[in-house]
């Protein structure tokens, strides 16, 4: 079996389309971690002073109508100058917390992507240019096939994923140490613990496509099937009276923050009455509910054993073109 | 090594069509004999590629048992694969891999030298190319790199569908040889093809099929018959037939030439004798041997080429 994964991991290495995308996996979250570093970056004295001549007639301004800034007229040398500057020079400070809800997510969902890519791209060209066969002549233990072939792109995914998600955190980590900005005890934890989550997230849906793609035998159906059940999921979910809790986003969302959650609808009576505060955790008027992380992984993992378990069975029973 | 390289028995498949099911292999019987090479023939869509792909494990049997060097398969496939090279129709490679790339995945996968795959490239004359992306091959260099994988096994038992498709006439001819070559040293080859000269050339026994059935198998010799209609060339063929049909022999005029007769017996000797008694000196006395391509035309005379084998439609 080893022999046969390694073989497998240089079929993956020998794909030119599949290196492309492991290179993509690199380069965007690259740019998304230097626009997030930009648009962060501290305020530098010249900067400021660039602003500040920029903007002398609204400084002015504002210092003949003070009260129109918002600034007491007792104040308005001093303060004016700090608002009208304050307003074309504020950026959000860089924090681990903000970007585990921020651009986190987004280097997450594009590993998630792309490996997908590379997943259906890899397995479809089996197919798509019948070496499978000839692979088969080879090795006719299909199931054995079937696994080496998963393990090589499940587990290509997982390092990939792992791989870049942490050099991410340990990125944003770096620069809040070096802005000398406050890193509150365990974020970074918490962050490299999101990154890992967000991993295992990208190499189940590598294993999905993958599973997939052996099952439909096409690329292109894959990928064709993966955006029709994106869209029906979320429009059947929204159509049908039921729970946001089987929304397959909001179970990966679950699985990422380790715990989320979504909205319920509550009976109309709820919005008749005056609610002074929020409605009782649990009660027949929150519209919120706890989805746990743990709830999102059995979600999404029974998802892909059904997936997993069709796929090989048909590979194995059905005929090879 | 079994008397028998491969066996099958009341070996069947079926597909299931929107229209009903339409029977490829319809209980075919097939012996092929351990050494030398054997003819698989056929018209197209008589059931040969897909009775190979069940041989293979690539296509499961409706029913019936196959046996490929003695042992059953599907289930012991795994026990005889390394010693089975097969192409199937076309050679199916990973297009943007070079022809070596893609030897060295196949190798690797049964843990062989990479060594090896140098030597099958080198049997099969692609030296210098194999480090061409296999898109970029003539179809004569893709059937060759095809060949060259089954090498890699060093096989007891190799099956060629179709393997000179696209071979330019010397091509052809290194194929020929190597495929003779191989039967002469001990590997069993069944060749699958349309070119039945080939096949006489080549093969030593031959399985003639046609709707999925067995229409005839044996030594090519015994396939071709022992013949006896002559061929009789005399300078008076009106004083020959007359005396031969004094005598009692079946005489006929070729249609072609008036100077030709045709006799049916089975001493031609006698024929000689005969015809000398009288005075009557012949200049050419010639077995006339049908070849495989007209046994094969007769036996298959009612396969439509491209036909479905058989259709039972009616009946599901």
């Amino acid at each position: 079996m080893s022999s046969l994964v390694r073989v497998e991991l240089t079929r993956l290495r020998w794909r030119r389309a599949v290196l492309l995308l492991l290179l993509a996996c690199l380069v965007v979250p690259a740019l998304i971690t230097a626009a997030t570093l930009w648009d962060t970056r501290p305020v530098s004295a010249e900067e400021e002073a660039a602003v500040r001549a920029a903007s002398a007639q609204e400084i002015e301004r504002c210092e003949r109508r003070p009260r129109q800034y918002g600034v007491r007229p007792a104040r308005a040398e001093t303060r004016c100058a700090e608002v009208v500057v304050g307003w074309q020079t504020s950026r959000r400070d860089l924090s681990l917390a903000g970007e585990r809800a921020g651009a986190g997510v987004g280097v997450t969902g594009v590993l998630v992507v792309l490996l997908m890519l590379a997943a259906t791209t890899f397995a479809g060209h089996d197919w798509n240019s019948g070496s499978m066969s000839n692979q088969l002549l080879f090795r006719p233990r299909r199931v054995r096939v079937w696994v080496a072939k998963a393990v090589a792109v499940t587990g290509l995914a997982a390092v990939v994923a792992t791989v870049v998600s942490t050099a991410y955190w340990l990125t944003i980590w770096a620069a809040m140490r070096a802005r000398d900005l406050p890193v509150a005890d365990g974020s970074l934890t918490d962050s490299l613990a999101q990154g890992l989550r967000g991993a295992g997230i990208a190499a189940g849906a590598a294993f999905g496509c993958y599973a997939l793609t052996m099952l439909l035998r096409s690329t292109v159906a894959t990928l064709g099937v993966v955006l029709a059940l994106g869209f029906a999921s979320l429009f059947l979910v929204d159509a049908l009276p039921i729970s946001g809790e089987w929304e397959p986003l909001d179970n990966a969302a679950a699985v990422l923050r380790n715990g989320s959650s979504y909205y319920v609808d509550v009976p109309p009576s709820c919005y008749q009455q005056p609610q002074p505060t929020r409605p009782a955790e649990g009660s027949t008027c929150d519209d919120s509910r706890e989805l746990p992380g743990w709830q999102g992984a059995t979600y999404l993992g029974a998802g892909l054993l059904l997936v997993g378990a069709t796929s090989v069975l048909s590979f194995r029973r059905r005929d090879v073109p | 090594m079994p008397d028998l390289a491969i066996e099958t028995q009341g070996l069947r498949k079926e597909f299931r069509t929107r229209r009903g099911v339409r029977v490829a292999v319809a209980d075919l019987d097939l012996a092929v004999p351990a050494g030398g090479v054997h003819g698989f023939l056929g018209p197209n869509g008589s059931g040969k590629t897909t009775t190979i792909r069940m041989l293979l494990g690539l296509a499961r049997a409706t029913r019936g048992t196959m046996r490929v060097l003695g042992q059953p398969v599907p289930d012991r496939l795994p026990h005889v694969v390394d010693r089975v090279g097969a192409v199937v129709e076309s050679p199916k490679f990973s297009p943007n891999l070079t022809g070596r790339q893609n030897l060295l995945l196949l190798s690797r996968s049964i843990g062989v030298p990479d060594a090896r795959v140098d030597a099958a490239v080198e049997t099969v004359g692609l030296t210098g190319r194999e480090r061409d992306r296999y898109k970029a091959f003539s179809l004569g260099m893709k059937q060759r790199l095809a060949i060259a994988a089954t090498l890699l096994k060093e096989p007891a038992l190799l099956i060629l569908d179709e393997p000179t498709n696209g071979l330019d006439p010397a091509g052809i001819r290194e194929i020929r040889e190597t495929i003779r070559g191989l039967g002469e040293a001990g590997v069993t080859v069944l060749l699958s093809s349309h070119i039945l000269a080939e096949v006489q050339q080549v093969c030593t026994s031959a399985t003639i099929v046609g709707h999925g059935r067995l229409l005839a198998s044996g030594t090519v010799d015994d396939l071709l018959g022992g013949s006896t209609v002559h061929r009789l060339v005399v300078p008076d063929p009106a004083a020959a037939t007359a005396a031969l049909e004094r005598a009692g022999v079946p005489v006929t005029a070729d249609d072609g030439d008036p100077g030709v007769l045709r006799v049916e017996t089975e001493d031609p000797a006698a024929v000689t004798r005969l015809l000398a008694a009288r005075d009557i000196w012949l200049s050419e006395l010639t077995p006339l041997r049908p070849d495989l391509e007209s046994i094969f035309l007769q036996l298959t005379a009612d396969d439509a080429p491209g036909r479905p084998a058989t259709t039972e439609e009616a009946a599901r």
